[in-house]
């Protein structure tokens, strides 16, 4: 029975350890509960008969996105780690480990969950008891899956032409940046901690990085990780010699300085010719109205290498 | 008494010799393909048998990262023998114990103040490893050789440090990534720094281990018994369990949480010489080298160029070992 205990043990850890970069990579549609898909339904065939007005929004992408459809004044609640746009009504609701209860309290008439928090599915069903519509947010793999859920979220609160409008500015921005800064033939790292967590092609963020044509070193070992983050072995990852390596860990104390110390990365090009950058975690773990700051920043780093 | 005549030296020298084969194996392949000839010429002393970059791969990548292993698979093998010794229990493993557990609420607290530097995260993990394995003493108290109450109190310590680094995980959540990539386990980015420290502290606590391991046996025997020995059980056994714990907490600092190596490892060894006696520590130190060097050989080419938990390949080994032990009935 302890040698269950252990498994289990093992087995949770390693489900917990990979949450901070769960994804599911099977689908970028969001699913949306029935009582949403209703009033989705009745969204797009006439005028909603009644937006939500009391959202809990557990999911920081999801919050940028209600602020950036011009939803803002619906939303009662976000989670812990919603703390964007200035302002937002921050609680201490947890998009990780969503609590029924403590959801229940704020009274909402609308929930957005992330389908990777802890026990999503059951959390959703007892919502959906308590009479509370639940949209399940998958995370998209790429820029076309997040406007996706532009396009849900507006219509689900009554600011579907809103949310067009917006995809349609960041289609055109975007397709902006990356004529200018596209540079093929580039071996780019993108770091997601100092044990060499990568992203590669078939995530959001590494979509980012093939939109400009560049080379994703951590598409070699995508195989490994079915949602697209694997962990790369030093060996290869210096071997694989990237001209560009960018710290989305910069929050948690990586630097130029603290990479170059690392045990013989001082014979990558990109160590040699200074060529580290970092890039903000939120902007880089989120696919709100920012990506086109995410595409802006990975630009600017890819203009820094030609 | 027929220990001598069963306890054969040609057993260590023949660990030994595999010891020295997997190191061989283990630097040789890896997710770059370096080439056999050309790895051997440069660990004899070449500098140009190999690329700049693959040399760099070799020297600072796979080296340290080869014997960071073996380092931390002689600590875990050694210390859950003598764990096995002084509580008197087959089952005893720095992981079943919770000792492994309060060595990683250790080494987290370390993480939350900032202080995980590497030479300091084996006293934080000491620390905790230390008061987990005395409150599972006191907690299982005179009935501590009964498998099933040591390894009760040590399912409810382990459970009390896990409850309690989860909290720690909650409320901080900046370092949160760090520490979940930590327990999976290290050996991914290990250098020689970490090296030279955990070599450093294993030193004295394998040192000491080795130094008693003889009277250890005495510790199987009741607290008379070894008392008309001339031993003086009471602190022998302190020093036993100091020397183990601080081996653990050495382990865990640098490797994460890596079970089973401690379980499986001396049952190997001590039904291979058919005897119990401690005099085999130094080859199960060997041996518990040689299976975490290889299996570290599997967590990065398995799945190369990405990585796979090193603690799934020894829980995968492990796992089903420790059922046979178990239905054997925990007789050694």
């Amino acid at each position: 029975m302890r040698t269950f205990n252990k498994l289990f043990a093992a087995a949770l850890v390693a489900a917990i350890a990979i949450t901070p970069f769960a994804t599911d990579a099977a689908s970028a549609k969001p699913v949306v509960g029935a009582a949403a898909s209703k009033s989705l339904a009745q969204a797009s065939s006439k005028k909603p008969a009644k937006a939500p007005v009391r959202i809990i929004s557990l999911s920081p992408s999801a919050t940028e996105i209600l602020w950036g459809i011009g939803a803002a004044k619906q939303v009662a609640a976000v989670d812990d780690n919603s703390n964007f746009p200035a302002g937002v009504p921050t609680s201490k609701l947890s998009s990780f480990t969503p609590n029924v209860e403590a959801i229940a309290a704020y009274n909402p008439d609308l929930v957005i969950l992330q389908a990777n928090a802890t026990k999503a599915t059951e959390v959703q069903a007892a919502l959906k008891k308590l009479g509370i519509a639940v949209y399940l947010e998958q995370t998209p793999n790429n820029t076309a899956g997040a406007y996706t859920e532009f396009q849900q979220l507006g219509a689900l609160t009554g600011h579907a032409s809103q949310a067009s409008r917006l995809v349609a500015t960041m289609r055109k921005q975007i397709k902006g940046i990356v004529s200018l800064f596209a540079a093929p033939h580039i071996r780019v790292f993108h770091e997601l901690d100092n044990t060499l967590y990568s992203a590669a092609s078939k995530t959001f963020i590494g979509a980012v990085y093939k939109d400009f044509g560049v080379t994703n070193i951590a598409d070699a070992a995508s195989g490994a990780d079915k949602t697209g983050y694997p962990q790369l072995s030093a060996e290869y990852l210096i071997k694989a010699n990237p001209q560009v390596v960018v710290l989305a860990d910069g929050d948690w104390g990586e630097t130029k300085a603290t990479v170059s110390e690392r045990a013989g990365w001082s014979a990558i090009d990109a160590v040699k010719n200074g060529k580290v950058f970092t890039i903000g975690s939120d902007i880089s773990s989120r696919w709100g109205p920012r990506l086109v700051d995410l595409y802006r920043a990975v630009g600017n780093i890819i203009a820094k290498v030609n | 008494m027929s220990g001598k005549r069963i306890w054969n030296w040609r057993v260590t020298a023949g660990f030994a010799a595999l010891l020295a084969l997997a190191l061989l194996l283990a630097v040789s392949l890896g997710p770059i393909n370096l080439g056999f000839p050309a790895v051997l010429r440069t660990l004899l002393g070449s500098r140009d048998a190999l690329s700049p970059i693959d040399q760099t791969v070799l020297l600072q990548i796979r080296l340290p990262r080869v014997i960071l292993a073996g380092l931390v698979g002689a600590a875990l093998a050694t210390s859950g023998a003598v764990y096995q010794t002084v509580f008197r229990n087959p089952l005893a493993d720095p992981y079943l114990l919770g000792i492994a557990a309060g060595a990683g609420l250790g080494a987290t607290v370390a993480f939350v103040l900032g202080g995980a530097s590497v030479g300091l995260l084996p006293l934080f993990a000491f620390v905790g490893g230390i008061a987990a394995v005395l409150v599972t003493f006191v907690v299982a108290g005179a009935r501590r050789s009964d498998p099933r109450t040591l390894l009760l109190s040590g399912v409810a310590v382990g459970s009390f440090a896990t409850a309690a680094q989860t909290y720690l995980f909650q409320s901080h959540t900046q370092v949160l990534r760090t520490v979940y990539s930590w327990i999976l386990g290290q050996l991914v980015v290990s250098d020689w720094p970490t090296v030279a420290w955990t070599a450093g502290y294993l030193a004295v606590a394998l040192g000491v281990l080795f130094a008693i391991s003889r009277r250890l046996d005495g510790l199987l025997l009741s607290d008379e018994e070894a008392y008309s020995l001339g031993l003086k059980p009471a602190r022998l056994r302190a020093l036993a369990i100091a020397a183990a714990t601080l081996a653990t907490a050495t382990a865990v600092a640098a490797g994460g949480l890596i079970g089973f190596v401690g379980l499986v490892i001396p049952h190997l060894i001590r039904g291979l010489l058919q005897r119990a006696t401690n005099r085999a520590l130094p080859t199960i130190a060997l041996a518990g080298a040689t299976f975490l060097i290889l299996a570290d050989l599997g967590a990065r080419t398995l799945v190369s160029p990405a990585e796979l938990p090193i603690g799934v390949i020894t829980a995968f080994v492990g796992a089903p070992f420790f059922l046979y032990v178990l239905r054997r009935g925990g007789r050694q």
